[in-house]
């Protein structure tokens, strides 16, 4: 306690100092044009840990005109599908102008918390759902449950992973878009020549379908990946497995348990046995699909547009259940509003209109590739004819990362290179998950430290 | 955030010892007392805010556990430090990215030193195009490396780049994967630096060849000296406090390196070329463990320090000599 | 080949070559033409490759083999990317601009007021105010990116283009080339000046400046150079994609369109031909500060 007192007091003189030195040098040098933020601090508001106050939800925005900022990652070929929808909504909603930033993932949740802090970031936006709990524990993002309620969402339209996905700390963040799992592409001539009339379902039926397939000629018919998407292989088959990769509160890394291990194995055995080559090099697994130099490959269903883009023959099916659990990795996208728009009554205001919107108009978003998260919008027949309709109706089988902050780094820092490390054969997957446990077990205490306080 | 260069050790210790102007000798052009520091306050308040404050701030973040977008910032003493030398996850992906440093650092600046000497003694004599030759080398440099990199991506693409193409022409191995296989990755990284900087060093080393005092090559003919002899006896030991100079900033340079790496490999193969300063600013500007990336930088500050120190100390020991 | 008429004894700043047989030296200077052609290939070849796939078409620029010519020649790429929302590459070229000749001013008018303090004033504190800025020189720059990407917000810099200008602004070089080039100027003329009865602010301005001039382009071309250049801060303190300078920016185009080599190479061309331009007309002037750099000011 002594100690934060002391910081917070040295931060406040350093702040009064500095402030002083800016004023001297907007007037030095005249760049005040080039300034113009905002200090994190007063950016922050009335923030700090406690849910701000949102105007209630009617529905609709009467106010004045307002400009939204929205930040999404949808820089593939969901992105005119997106840029359609929101060019609907401004159709009909006349008084709310809508300013997408198309950002890549990875740039979009580097840049996230500085760019709100400085008052700089989006009003509203769309975020992964294992970043929720991140962005929460860093005040950028603010609790929506009074939307939730207003738009009628309740947990029965949802599966009740993706909705309690959506949960920190009794509070929720995230208003689900989409859902999006693994899922299997194969080559349907590669099939064909190879006699395989129904895509396999389990271990017996793919491993004999990854004989028949090297029987007709098909030397590696399975790539085994070392990084992207390697680790969601790995998360699905210790699900599968019984497993679970991280503890639900946080406080520990389990994927080094004797499931996750055995999962492990088997992906590095698919190298061991021939299936595979070794050192499959980033996104190599997924050109040597596309260019039918390989017959089965496990991806997002976000490359169902790309692969129709292709001349290729294929086929997609549910990731086979190599294990005995029906599981597979899942995420899903979902809108979220900054504390900076929360801060403006109008714009919140106009903020939860166009989520709104967008939840209930979720149909158009199923030909990006997507699977609409709520069950009302499925059955309404949004999937219809769709490749991943038959992914879809799986949607109970998928798993989601825990809502627990910092999680995302976590599996960067550690579990990823031990996935790598295991599938190259740079070490035992014993070892290398068990030593990638300890590390992340350590990261975890550590952020529930930091974001805990 | 890349300062400008470093001034060679030699020149500091020559402007020290000149010491400042001997004005006192005709008297002083009369100012008043406050005079010096209105003239130089602009520069102090800009060197005191964003040099002096931060590198004392710095070492204030080093002891905390410091996420600025979190409101607790708990004073945790050297744990950022002790972390680095423990075997925990941070210290592996530290010392990993430090290595990597290193090896970009060990084989680039022999190149570096070596190969832009050459070019410049190639050019050290009047001839038709010497200035077109001189920017040509030189022009890459002005591109910045965000052009470079982005260029080089591109030839150096495994399968439709333009240099795996060139070698299959000639019979070499064509399958190479420059950016994600080791040390195919390495050679890319030296490569390109190489051909990005070479003309920046070269340049710097025409200039001085040219001040080497024809009357010692004179000399060294009349006793009967070769080429070889001339170079080694003349040309290098005038080169001294330019060599001096030219090899700190190619070190402090190689061992900065980010913008090769960050897009040309993306730290691929895995995370082996990611560079110390790279681990440094995801660490701290991508996770924001700042504390954590604060200590990291400390301890990257001190191996540069200790190395310029040792640098300064060889090429002046011989030149003491 | 002149080079072969320059008479071996001449003396002067070239380094005199041996006299040796004339059909010996001519043998020299082929080599020596030889070796510079190929190694201005090596340098110019990329650049052009770079150039002439930014007008191909998206599959001839991802084709194999590569080849040099476009078929068809098209501005596609160009169009396609000065039209892209997401990456304004000219509004980036603007900022970059700014940038840079914001920070070369900056850079210029402190060193050049503090090294003159420095170099012709007597105060108590010089020695220890000129051996602070010296023993910064001495200091990796890394050590001060994370406490200045906390300084510069808590000046609400983030996201503006005063968080590239000022920082690096600070320029110990400067002050140490500026001091070193006014220490060489003959002291009689501010003292002429002095006895008329001029203003330390006035010489400054009137005597020593003027005489300075190329000091002070050197060390503004060095400076502009620089921060042009400079990568990884921009990629940080920047979040907007219309805030971005050339470098940052290209780094988003090149995530955002990993395989479109066309373009990429257009934005890259985009990038460089001015700043290509510009060399081509100041290269003597940035190449001797450059070269100058290393010498005593």
């Amino acid at each position: 306690m002594r100690t934060t007192t002391t910081t917070s007091t040295t931060a406040r003189r350093s702040r009064a100092r500095l402030g002083l030195a800016a004023a001297g040098l907007a007037a030095t040098f005249a760049l005040a044009a080039c300034g113009g933020g905002m200090s994190a601090e007063e950016a922050a508001g009335g923030g700090g840990g406690e849910a701000a106050e949102l105007p209630e939800f009617t529905g609709e925005y009467d106010g004045p005109e307002v400009e939204l900022s929205y930040w999404n990652g949808f820089t593939g070929g969901d992105g005119p599908f997106m840029q359609g929808m929101v060019e609907q909504f401004m159709e009909e909603n006349p008084n709310i102008t809508v300013t997408p930033n198309t950002i890549q993932w990875a740039d979009f949740y580097q840049r996230l918390p500085a760019a709100v802090n400085a008052g700089e970031g989006p009003d509203v936006g769309v975020m992964h759902l294992d970043q929720l709990a991140t962005n929460a524990a860093r005040n950028v993002i603010v609790p929506l449950d009074e939307l939730a309620d207003g738009i009628g969402l309740t947990e029965d339209d949802f599966s009740e992973e993706v909705w309690q996905a959506g949960i920190y700390q009794d509070a929720r963040y995230g208003i689900p878009l989409d859902v999006h799992s693994l899922a299997m592409y194969y080559n349907t001539e590669h099939f064909a020549a190879a006699g395989i009339t129904e895509p396999p379902t389990d271990q017996a039926s793919f491993m004999d379908a990854l004989d028949k397939l090297q029987a007709a000629g098909y030397e590696t018919p399975f790539w085994s990946p070392t990084l992207w998407p390697a680790h969601l292989m790995f998360y699905s088959l210790t699900w599968q497995n019984g497993g679970e990769p991280f503890a639900e509160d946080g406080s520990e890394a389990t994927f080094g348990s004797p499931e996750g291990v055995e999962a492990l194995e088997w992906q590095r055995s698919l190298v061991d046995e021939g299936y595979s080559p070794s050192d499959v090099a980033q996104d190599s697994q997924y050109v040597a699909f596309k260019n039918g130099e390989t017959s089965i490959t496990w991806d997002g269903i976000w490359q169902i547009n790309d692969l129709q883009a292709s001349e290729l023959p294929w086929g997609i099916a549910p990731v086979p259940t190599i294990f005995d659990e029906d599981r597979v990795w899942a995420n899903s996208h979902q809108f979220f509003m900054t504390k900076q728009a929360s801060g403006d009554a109008d714009k919140a205001a106009a903020a939860q209109v166009f989520i709104a919107w967008m939840s209930e108009h979720s149909e158009d978003w199923a030909q990006a590739g997507m699977i609409p998260a709520r069950q009302s919008v499925r059955d309404g027949g949004a999937l219809e004819g769709l490749p991943q309709q038959i992914i879809a109706e799986r949607i109970d089988d998928m798993r989601f990362l825990p809502p627990v902050p910092g999680i995302g780094t976590v599996a960067t820092e550690a579990l990823e290179p031990a996935v790598a490390n295991g599938v190259l054969g740079k070490s035992s997957p014993e070892e290398a998950l068990t030593g990638a446990a300890v590390q992340a077990t350590e990261l975890m205490q550590e952020n529930l430290e930091s974001f805990g306080g | 955030m890349s300062t400008t260069r470093v001034a060679a050790p030699a020149d500091v210790a020559g402007a020290a010892r000149r010491g400042p102007a001997p004005a006192s000798r005709r008297g002083v052009p009369a100012h008043g007392r406050l005079t010096p520091w209105l003239f130089l306050a602009p520069y102090l308040l800009l060197f005191g805010v964003f040099v002096l404050a931060p590198v004392v701030l710095g070492g204030w973040i080093s002891l905390h556990r410091w996420d600025y977008t979190l409101p607790g910032k708990p004073f945790v003493g050297l744990e950022n430090y002790t972390d680095l030398f423990s075997g925990s996850a941070t210290a592996d992906t530290f010392w990993r990215s430090m290595r990597a440093t290193a090896i970009f650092t060990v084989f680039s600046v022999p190149l570096l030193l070596v190969v832009p000497l050459a070019v410049a003694l190639v050019m050290n004599k009047k001839f038709p195009g010497r200035n077109l030759f001189r920017a040509v080398y030189f022009a890459p440099y002005v591109l910045g490396v965000a052009v470079v990199a982005v260029l080089w991506r591109y030839l150096l693409d495994t399968n439709i780049g333009l240099i795996n193409y060139g070698l299959g022409l000639v019979g070499l191995p064509d399958t190479t994967a420059w950016t994600t296989s080791l040390p195919a990755a390495w050679v890319a990284l030296v490569g390109v630096t190489v051909w990005w900087t070479l003309g920046y060093n070269a340049v710097i080393y025409l200039a001085a060849l040219q001040d080497v005092p024809a009357e010692l090559y004179e000399a060294a003919r009349v006793d009967g000296a070769n080429s070889w002899q001339q170079f080694v006896h003349v040309t290098l030991p005038g080169l001294r406090p330019v060599l001096a100079f030219v090899t700190m900033i190619t070190i402090i340079a190689s061992a900065n390196m980010f913008g090769q790496s960050y897009l040309i490999t993306r730290g691929a193969p895995g995370r082996e070329t990611r560079t110390a300063i790279y681990q440094i600013a995801e660490t701290g500007l991508r996770n924001y463990q700042m504390g954590s990336a604060a200590a990291m930088s400390y301890v990257l500050t001190g191996f540069l320090m200790v190395l310029s120190v040792a640098v300064f100390w060889l090429l002046r020991e011989r030149k003491a000599r | 080949m002149t080079a072969t008429a320059v008479p071996p004894t001449r003396r002067g700043s070239t380094a005199p070559t041996p006299a040796r047989a004339p059909g010996r030296r001519t043998g020299r200077t082929v080599v020596r033409y030889v070796l510079l052609v190929v190694l201005a290939l090596v340098f110019v070849s990329p650049l052009l490759f770079m150039v002439l796939t930014s007008f191909k078409t998206r599959a001839d620029a991802a084709g194999f083999p590569p080849s040099w010519l476009p078929t068809p020649f098209t501005t596609q790429a160009y169009e396609s990317i000065l039209a892209a929302p997401g990456t304004p590459v000219l509004r980036w070229f603007a900022n970059s601009l700014v940038a840079a000749l914001g920070n070369a001013a900056i850079v210029v008018a402190t060193s050049a007021l503090a090294a003159y303090a420095l170099a012709r004033m007597r105060f108590r504190g010089r020695g220890i105010v000129f051996g602070l800025i010296i023993a910064t020189l001495f200091i990796p720059p890394v050590i001060l990116i994370i406490p200045n990407y906390l300084i510069v917000g808590e000046l609400g810099w983030l996201n503006t283009l005063a968080a590239v200008i000022v920082p690096t602004a600070a320029s110990a070089f400067g002050v140490f080339f500026l001091r070193q080039f006014f220490l060489s100027i003959p002291e009689e003329l501010e003292e002429a000046a002095r006895l008329d009865g001029a203003s330390p602010w006035r010489i400054f301005w009137r005597v020593v400046l003027p005489l300075s001039r190329p000091a002070l382009a050197t060390l503004a071309l060095l400076s502009l150079l620089t921060n042009w250049n400079d990568f990884l801060w921009p990629v940080y303190v920047l979040f907007s994609p219309e805030l971005q300078t050339l470098p940052a920016g290209l780094s988003t185009l090149q995530s955002a369109n990993a395989v479109r080599y066309d373009l990429l190479m257009a934005g890259a061309v985009i990038a460089s031909v001015p700043v290509l331009i510009l060399f081509v007309f100041l290269q003597r002037f940035i190449i001797e500060g450059v070269s100058r750099s290393g010498l005593k000011g």
